[in-house]
């Protein structure tokens, strides 16, 4: 197990990047893919492309980012890559849907992008439980998932039957 | 380089901090009470935080036990909604931590309790490294079915009071398994706090999230 608790710099700083493209080539380069919300942590196990085991064990105050280079010998480096998020990508069909859209994801603390007219979610688990939770306004056809809305699309579960309206508590944070 | 070292070599600076969230009446204060001894005897040094609504209630219960030194139990007092303290704002709970950290030098481990919420209360990763929720099978077998935000994104699920089950008509084969087909790999554990039965799994599942020793 490597033992880490110090992050060396970015695979892009000029000191760095030389001796990782030589490692690079003589085979002893490893990644670890970690997804957004993972990139918070300073304490986890983690494990390699080459299976490789790390305890991830950093200050408070260091902060993770793509290419942070977490161990560099003579003949090994290890170095993390962002598992940039899938996207649900949301059309409203009215601007009042648009707010509803809005508010139901805020409420949910769920993060999102805008894309023009689109509302993007980054799923943070499976692509069906979003499209659960989503289901009373896609039913209602307040809103549509576009065909493009990456991998798993066009295969939309089967969605739980709407009870009616879905009421919300009128309210910010409402629980 | 210097900060590359082999496993024994190196320690890093400040404790790991483990959430331990959940409903009102799960069990989150029964399973510190068991998860501080296990911890102590294991020479894990360890410190506690707990975030009550407008008293000190559950870190003085935890004081009075005796099963850690008082001046190692902190409390924060949230006065409103219990999981802003511990995501939107938890400010007054790094300041907890941080200063247990100044004050122990050599601290492993920092357990904060939240204080009792509901299913979507979850801890921002700036104030934890790893987080459990506490559900109890007396609060109903539906809770998984419910995919509360806390019961999806926790570290690890606790379903506590076990013993209970038969009492409350709760089938804790359903219950497990959708409360693992929810959370889609991330592992569930099942406690009776009044026995302890249940929480060494707990323990190591805590280590190997975080203290890697």
């Amino acid at each position: 197990m490597l033992r880490v608790t110090t992050i060396l710099g970015c695979a892009a700083d000029a000191a760095l990047a030389d001796r990782l493209h030589d490692i690079e080539h003589r085979g002893g380069l490893e990644t670890v893919r970690l997804t957004r919300s993972d990139m918070a942590r300073r304490r986890q196990q983690l494990r390699t492309d080459r299976g490789s085991t790390v305890a991830l064990m950093l200050d408070r105050d260091a902060t993770l980012q793509n290419g942070s280079v977490l161990w560099l010998d003579d003949d090994r480096a290890v170095v993390v890559l962002l598992d940039e998020p899938q996207w649900l990508v949301l059309q409203a069909r009215t601007a009042a849907d648009a707010l509803e859209l809005g508010y139901f994801a805020g409420n949910m603390h769920w993060k999102v992008r805008f894309d023009g007219e689109r509302l993007c979610i980054a799923l943070d688990g499976p692509r069906d439980t979003y499209l659960q939770r989503l289901a009373h306004l896609i039913q209602r056809g307040c809103v549509k998932v576009p065909d493009e809305a990456g991998p798993g699309a066009g295969s939309e579960p089967a969605l739980p039957a709407a009870h009616g309206t879905v009421r919300y508590i009128p309210v910010p944070h409402a629980h | 380089m210097s900060s590359v070292m082999p496993l024994q070599y190196a320690r890093p600076r400040g404790a790991a901090r483990v959430g331990v969230g959940g409903p009102v009446g799960s069990g989150k204060t029964a399973l510190l009470e068991q998860l501080i001894p296990r911890f102590i005897a294991r020479g894990t040094d360890i410190a506690v935080i707990t975030n009550d609504l407008v008293t000190a209630e559950d870190a003085e219960r935890i004081r009075r036990s005796g099963i850690i030194a008082p001046e190692r139990v902190l409390a924060v007092e949230t006065g409103a909604c219990p999981h802003t303290a511990i995501r939107e704002d938890p400010t007054l709970n790094l300041a907890a931590a941080d200063e247990l950290d100044r004050t122990w030098p050599g601290l492993e481990l920092i357990l904060v309790e939240s204080g009792g919420d509901n299913l979507a209360s979850s801890f921002s990763l700036d104030l934890v490294d790893y987080w459990l929720f506490v559900i109890d099978v007396a609060g109903g077998d539906d809770i998984p079915r419910k995919r509360g935000l806390g019961v999806l994104q926790c570290d690890l699920l606790v379903i506590n009071k076990t013993d209970l089950a038969p009492f409350v008509r709760v089938d804790l084969a359903r219950m497990t398994r959708e409360a693992e087909e929810v959370r889609a790999g991330k592992p569930t554990l099942l406690t009776n706090c009044a026995s302890g039965e249940g929480v060494d799994a707990v323990v190591d599942a805590i280590v190997r999230g975080v203290l890697f020793d």
